[in-house]
């Protein structure tokens, strides 16, 4: 019953495109061509008050990136405090933008961000995550990957992915890089750039979390058998081909997240479920979980239901039986 | 039939307009002569209760206005907004710039002397005088979420990540009485004696400590955030939003502790998003997210609806201070002040 009335149709909804990357890979480049090519469009701009650059929109908030834990006895759900009260007040002149952009700092990890829309009630019947764009820096990005999480984290949380500063290596290093994004999570879209300049349309209103898109985009769910060290992230996916039991799915997702999820930085799912025409998004953030029916099948479309994984310490084998144990017997 | 009683009171008893703007929030000024209303377009709408047909309007804000109260004084109001300004509608009293200024507060002072008003901007609290000079900045963990000053006006209290914080605003030394409780707290309110603070929290429930022994209240079972917190004026009841009706604590016997709470005005599965408690009488106004109000005697639960649903979610209830009229404003814009004096 709270806020059913206002949560209606996800046009209502306000997209929210969370910008991440390290310092000096070209986050604010990349926001002030959003915000300076004439598409037409009118963002919110939430920017941390750290920034690099200054940011030159005539709605910008400032903010202090405010991370906590909630109260629901689960370590890994984190939410950004600054952002529930930030939605809640655009939403009172929801018609002066068409939709938001979050930068995040250098350091950030996203999965606060994320969690966020998924776990504040007001903000989720208000805003809806559109897509989670990563700036890396061709140059620099091995030598990051090397000292820290986040650099991975952001990589693995990616929709879209923002290979910038490409005319600062030979075409080896470029491929050498992608190789090592693509390691990491081998859904995102990749775009190389050269001063973060790419049409925006790539970067903006893509849906991603639109799941139907990201798994069709999957590029192959053949496995590879590269990438063991526990604690690197990977990605990996699978497909069942017969109907899923929700029940068995539900309990065994509800473990794997409770046991794993830590470990897991983004699960999403397609699913067809067993007696029902519609297919169901399955989505999640370490422990926090969304899902929701979406379109029909289309009469001639294989009921395929597939599930991907990004995270650290997978253990293919054991998810996939699990997976597969979800079909209907 | 309730509905209809309802569109009869609005159009009988009630001057409406429909402002083209989320209403933030609404208040009367001291002296109960004009009811204003604060718009998310940045603008306030003003209405002399002497002629209610007159809408003025200010261009306050430079974006949204985000809060607003009536001043210190009898006249007059102050408000903040997300252009980074607190202001009184003929003067700015200070500019945050890109910081937006979500709460603001005030008291009249006692004796003629004391009158102060105050905003928060992020982590600050600042404290004016009613003249407009700035007293003092008083320092939070993090992002200060609500804000309030006690009956008298000698303590100011803010709600924050992990807990609240007390300040005894005329102390030499600024040292807040820290209230603590994990989690966050997302809006304030004292009990008008004085001895109770309580909070809203983003687990749907509340959180209140008893000042003189530090004993916690824990207040739970929302089903959604509670957004209103407003004590009765004898500070009996406690009414809250964040369930299907208007929910009421116990502050008498005992309670809040091992106390059920009084819940009124329920049972349509509609939330409840606005409550504000009668200055003067045992009976509490409550507006819901299909923009029905009702007002409801607490002792009797009697419920008279005032405004019908269909103006969109009720998100600025609020009295005047004789209690004779109630504002009222919704996100979708819709303004109303209902006449329930006696003729």
């Amino acid at each position: 019953m709270a806020n059913t009335e206002t949560e209606a149709s996800g046009k209502l909804q306000v997209p929210v495109t969370v910008l991440t990357g390290y310092l000096g890979a070209g986050k604010t480049t990349l926001l002030n061509r959003i915000l300076t090519e004439q598409h037409g469009r009118k963002y919110a701009v939430v920017i941390n008050e750290f920034g690099e650059l200054g940011v030159d929109n005539d709605l910008v908030v400032d903010t202090d990136e405010e991370v906590f834990e909630m109260n629901n006895g689960c370590i890994c759900c984190t939410v950004r405090g600054d952002l529930i009260r930030i939605v809640g007040g655009l939403m009172k002149r929801r018609d002066k933008f068409d939709g938001i952009i979050i930068e995040t700092t250098g350091l950030a990890n996203p999965a606060p961000v994320a969690q966020t829309f998924f776990v504040d009630e007001n903000v989720r019947s208000k805003a809806k995550l559109d897509a989670i764009v990563t700036v890396v820096d061709a140059k620099h990005l091995p030598q990051r990957l090397e000292d820290s999480h986040e650099a991975a984290d952001q990589i693995a949380f990616a929709d879209v992915i923002i290979l910038n500063k490409t005319d600062l290596v030979t075409a080896e290093e470029l491929a050498a890089v992608e190789d090592k994004i693509r390691a990491i999570n081998r859904f995102a879209v990749i775009h190389r750039t050269e001063r973060a300049a790419l049409p925006i349309e790539q970067v903006l209103d893509r849906g991603a979390f639109d799941l139907n898109r990201v798994l069709a985009m999957a590029p192959n769910f053949l496995e590879s058998n590269e990438h063991e060290h526990n604690d690197e992230v990977t990605s990996v996916s699978f497909e069942v081909e017969s109907p899923i039991d929700p029940e068995k799915f539900n309990a065994w997702i509800g473990v794997l997240l409770q046991e794993e999820g830590p470990n897991l930085l983004r699960t999403k799912g397609i699913l067809s479920y067993a007696n029902d025409d519609r297919r169901f998004a399955f989505q999640a953030v370490h422990m926090i979980a969304d899902g929701d029916f979406i379109g029909p099948c289309k009469p001639d479309e294989p009921r395929i239901s597939r599930i991907v994984f990004i995270g650290r310490n997978l253990n293919r084998p054991r998810l996939r039986r699990g997976f597969e144990s979800c079909a209907v017997a | 039939m309730s509905q209809s009683v309802a569109q009869y009171l609005l159009e009988s008893r009630g001057t409406h307009r429909m402002l083209d703007a989320f209403v933030v929030t609404a208040c009367f000024d001291r002296a109960g002569s004009t009811a204003a209303f604060a718009l998310g377009d940045g603008r306030l709408h003003l209405v002399s209760l002497a002629d209610r047909d007159t809408w003025t309007t200010v261009e306050a804000h430079d974006g949204a206005v985000l809060s607003l109260t009536p001043d210190a004084s009898q006249t007059g109001l102050i408000s903040g907004g997300d252009d980074g300004k607190f202001r009184r509608t003929d003067q700015v009293i200070a500019d945050f710039r890109s910081k937006w200024v979500e709460h603001v507060a005030s008291h009249p002072g006692e004796k003629g002397k004391g009158a102060l008003v105050a905003c928060a901007v992020g982590k600050a609290i600042h404290l004016f005088s009613a003249a407009g000079e700035k007293l003092k900045e008083l320092p939070h963990p993090s992002t200060v979420t609500g804000l309030a000053f006690d009956a008298r006006g000698k303590r100011i209290a803010a709600s924050h990540y992990n807990g609240a914080s007390l300040w005894f605003v005329n102390a030499k030394e600024d040292s807040p009485r820290k209230l603590e409780w994990k989690g966050s707290h997302t809006a304030i309110a004292i009990h008008p004696e004085g001895d109770a603070v309580v909070t809203a929290m983003q687990e749907n429930a509340l959180h209140g400590w008893r000042l003189s022994d530090n004993q916690h209240m824990r207040m739970s079972g929302y089903p959604a955030k509670t957004e209103a917190l407003s004590f009765t004026r004898n500070g009996k009841w406690l009414a809250t939003s964040g369930a299907d009706s208007m929910v009421l604590w116990p502050f008498f016997g005992g309670g809040p502790m091992g106390k059920a709470p009084i819940e009124l005005a329920g049972g349509d599965g509609v939330t409840c998003t606005r409550v504000a408690a009668h200055p003067q009488q045992e009976m509490v106004a409550g507006g819901f997210a299909d923009g029905l109000v009702v007002l409801a005697e607490v002792n009797s639960s009697r419920i008279l609806p005032i405004a019908p649903p269909g103006q969109g979610r009720v998100s600025a209830l609020a009295w005047s201070p004789d209690g004779s009229q109630l504002a009222i404003g919704t996100e979708k814009g819709f303004a109303a002040i209902i006449d329930l004096s006696k003729r």
